[in-house]
């Protein structure tokens, strides 16, 4: 296990009786990376993020949050935003962001200039002093975020953070938390919306009642499940190519006419297809690219073949 | 413990400006205030308004011959023809007529269009009492006879000394400290368990035990509340002392002092009781699921407290019978015991001193029980836990059964 691990977790596993929620989970999280935790409703997400903030205590393994068991100094250096999340209600803004941020040992003169700035950041500045029942949900979602990353953690770990934010507001703290990832922040997202996934994790993790389905690079877990075919877009008769075994159309239709999908033999590469392209002369392509199946499409197949 | 002193200056500052705080704290002493004056003002204005206006008298037994202190809206009239001729007028409220034979029958007979208010037959009694005092010479024998006991009660256990006209404010006092401090006991822990019912339902709660330790978070929240609620006495203590200090004015306030060492034993049970309740309630706060349900738990909790004024009677005819000393020694029903024992008589020291140390233990336990269950159940979102589970968790037994390990003592 490598010893720069923001989170380094080992063979963790909870029960709640009779039921086990976390079975034998082991992974790492590394300074600079966007991680995300995935899994259906129920599957452990949420137990196995409260272990490694000790609100829980795993039955069995041994979880080190940057580089320690997690202790009071620590928890200063992190920064966690549960699920179903709020905030005090009848209070203002700026005094909840500075009473949090005092909490995690910031001085209240560098928590308010540090609050005031991520207001602005976020376009709220001229929010601070209303209350928080006075803003509406996505406003509340922004501050509860700032809050999050309002003294600057090393780690964070965000439950959903996109759940009830409109799509410029998700693309602020997408942005932000892009920032983050680029200044060597360890960002742990536990998630259903896949296409946020793809665009922004580096690594993740798929749990499936409380055991490991999927560990690892995104892109290699979904090359892992590439279905060996070929979308292509343009004019040809793409059935009379070496290693091709048979043409899907798809359903996406434009201009160009339509995509298909060539399903290939286990002999022929995507390399091997393309060069049979461009000798045959008579081919025109304006889309060429692996088929590799979204991680929407992987996350059914896993959670189906579990329950199936 | 820096962070538990933020916790503590913050709950302290935010509840300080709830509405529902500053009207209990400042809004309802002012408002006892304001309303016994209006009371006694009222009270007074009804006595005059009561009044019947002119009110005429007929003496046919010459107790009236030469009047003596004749209210100011008394008339004599020569006989009862004037004096229906008047009442029929309407110059007249009422008449009466004092029997020839009064002396030895007391017969006064009074007419009026309408019902005699008791302020009138009172000023009746008076006017004709100091009249027949005035004829018949030896004033001695007619005080006594009028108002046999002039009474002035030494407790001989306290030392304290009070005149009859004292008597009233004897029970207000007790009765008035035992409502301040229950209404800021309540109060402050009741924000305590609210607040905590609060972060739990908001989840604010993971945020904060992410940040501070368990046990500091409630040490803070009990030191900022506890502070608030003695804000709260020390407001309404001045009232009080305010209030018995223009209380000359009152007739049964008179004579009344508030007793330091009644202060000072008033304080020590506010502050060990709170801790008590503080634990308890805090407990109560982080295992109930909804604001309502912690309300209804609370409210048992808290009734007991109030028990000794149910048995009223006892403290003030049987201060040293089996239930009272019960009730002192209860650490539940003690400061209310102790205060009201202590402003109407005395308590025995080692009544005093065995009220305290069981309140002390108590406390210790509640607190450090409290605790305990409310690391636990912090997070426990939506399950109750069984009373036996409860009970093995303030007992210090770990909760594996329950799934939660949480009570194991972080190691750090």
């Amino acid at each position: 296990m490598g010893g720069n691990a923001a989170i380094c977790a080992e063979h963790i596993s909870k029960d709640y009786g009779a039921f086990r929620a976390v079975d034998d989970l082991t992974f790492e999280v590394f300074a600079g990376e966007i991680f995300a935790l995935l899994g259906p409703n129920g599957s452990g997400k949420t137990t196995t993020i409260r272990m490694v903030l000790d609100i829980l205590k795993p039955d069995t393994g041994r979880i080190s949050v940057l580089g320690a068991p997690l202790n009071e100094q620590t928890k200063n250096r992190i920064g966690y935003l549960p699920e179903e999340r709020g905030l005090y209600r009848g209070v203002p803004v700026l005094d909840v962001m500075v009473y949090l941020g005092a909490l995690k040992g910031m001085s209240p003169k560098e928590a308010r200039r540090r609050s005031l700035a991520l207001l602005e950041q976020l376009e709220l500045a001229e929010h601070a002093k209303k209350k928080v029942n006075e803003l509406s949900k996505g406003m509340q979602q922004k501050v509860q975020f700032a809050v999050t990353v309002l003294h600057q953690p090393d780690l964070v770990i965000i439950d959903e953070p996109f759940s009830g934010l409109d799509p410029v507001n998700a693309m602020v703290i997408k942005r932000l938390l892009m920032d983050m990832r680029s200044a060597g922040t360890a960002v742990v997202m536990s998630t259903h919306q896949m296409q946020q996934v793809e665009e922004m994790a580096d690594r993740l993790l798929m749990i499936n009642r409380g055991q490991q389905r999927l560990y690892g690079q995104v892109d290699a877990v979904r090359k892992r499940y590439a279905a060996h075919a070929i979308i292509v877009e343009g004019q040809g008769d793409w059935a009379s190519l070496p290693g091709v075994v048979s043409v899907e159309p798809l359903g996406e239709t434009n201009a160009n006419g339509a995509g298909v999908l060539l399903h290939l033999d286990e002999r022929a590469t995507t390399d091997s297809v393309l060069a049979a392209i461009a000798a045959a002369g008579d081919m025109r392509i304006r889309r060429f690219e692996e088929a590799v199946p979204s991680l929407n499409d992987i996350f059914i197949q896993v959670v189906e073949a579990h329950h199936g | 413990m820096a962070k538990a002193w933020l916790v503590a200056k913050r709950e302290y500052i935010t509840n300080l400006r709830r509405p529902a705080f500053l009207i209990a704290a400042f809004g309802a002493p002012l408002f006892s205030v304001v309303f016994m004056l209006l009371v006694f003002n009222v009270l007074m204005g009804a006595l005059e308004e009561d009044s019947l206006g002119r009110i005429g008298f007929v003496d046919l037994s010459g107790v009236l011959a030469d009047a003596v202190e004749a209210p100011d809206n008394f008339t004599r009239l020569a006989d009862e023809a004037e004096a229906q001729a008047a009442l029929d007028s309407g110059a007249l409220g009422a008449y009466f007529v004092v029997a020839a034979d009064y002396m030895n029958t007391g017969a006064v007979t009074v007419y009026s269009p309408s019902r005699i208010p008791e302020s009138v037959t009172d000023t009746i009694d008076r006017f004709l009492l100091a009249n027949v005092r005035h004829q018949h010479g030896d004033r001695e024998v007619f005080n006594r006879i009028s108002s046999p006991v002039e009474m002035v009660v030494h407790l001989k256990d306290s030392g304290r000394t009070l005149d009859q006209s004292a008597a009233g404010g004897l029970f207000l006092i007790p009765s008035v400290f035992a409502l301040v401090f229950f209404i800021s006991i309540q109060t402050s822990s009741g924000y305590l368990m609210s607040g905590v019912v609060e972060e739990k339902a908001n989840r604010v709660i993971e945020i904060l035990v992410t940040s501070v330790k368990p046990l500091e978070l409630l040490l803070g929240k009990v030191v900022g509340l506890g502070l608030l609620g003695l804000t709260q006495v020390l407001v309404w203590l001045m009232a009080i002392v305010l209030f018995v200090a223009f209380g000359g004015e009152i007739d049964f306030l008179q004579g009344v002092t508030v007793p330091a060492d009644l202060i000072a034993i008033t304080l020590l049970y506010f502050f060990l009781s709170y801790a008590m309740y503080a634990g308890l309630l805090g407990a109560v706060g982080a295992v109930a699921n909804s604001e309502q349900e912690s309300r209804q738990l609370a409210g048992i909790i808290s009734l007991v407290g109030i028990v000794p004024f149910f048995f009223i009677s006892a403290f003030i005819f049987n201060p040293q019978s089996p239930l009272v000393i019960a009730l002192t020694l209860i650490p539940f029903t003690a400061p209310l015991s102790v205060i009201l024992r202590m402003s109407l008589s005395t308590v025995p020291a080692w009544q005093l001193v065995a009220s305290v140390l069981i309140l002390v233990v108590t406390m210790v336990l509640a607190l450090w029980g409290g605790a305990r269950v409310f690391r636990w159940s912090l997070l426990m979102y939506g399950k109750r836990p069984g009373l036996r589970d409860l009970w093995r968790v303030a007992r210090g037994q770990t909760g594996a059964r329950m799934g939660t390990a949480a009570v194991k003592e972080q190691s750090a």
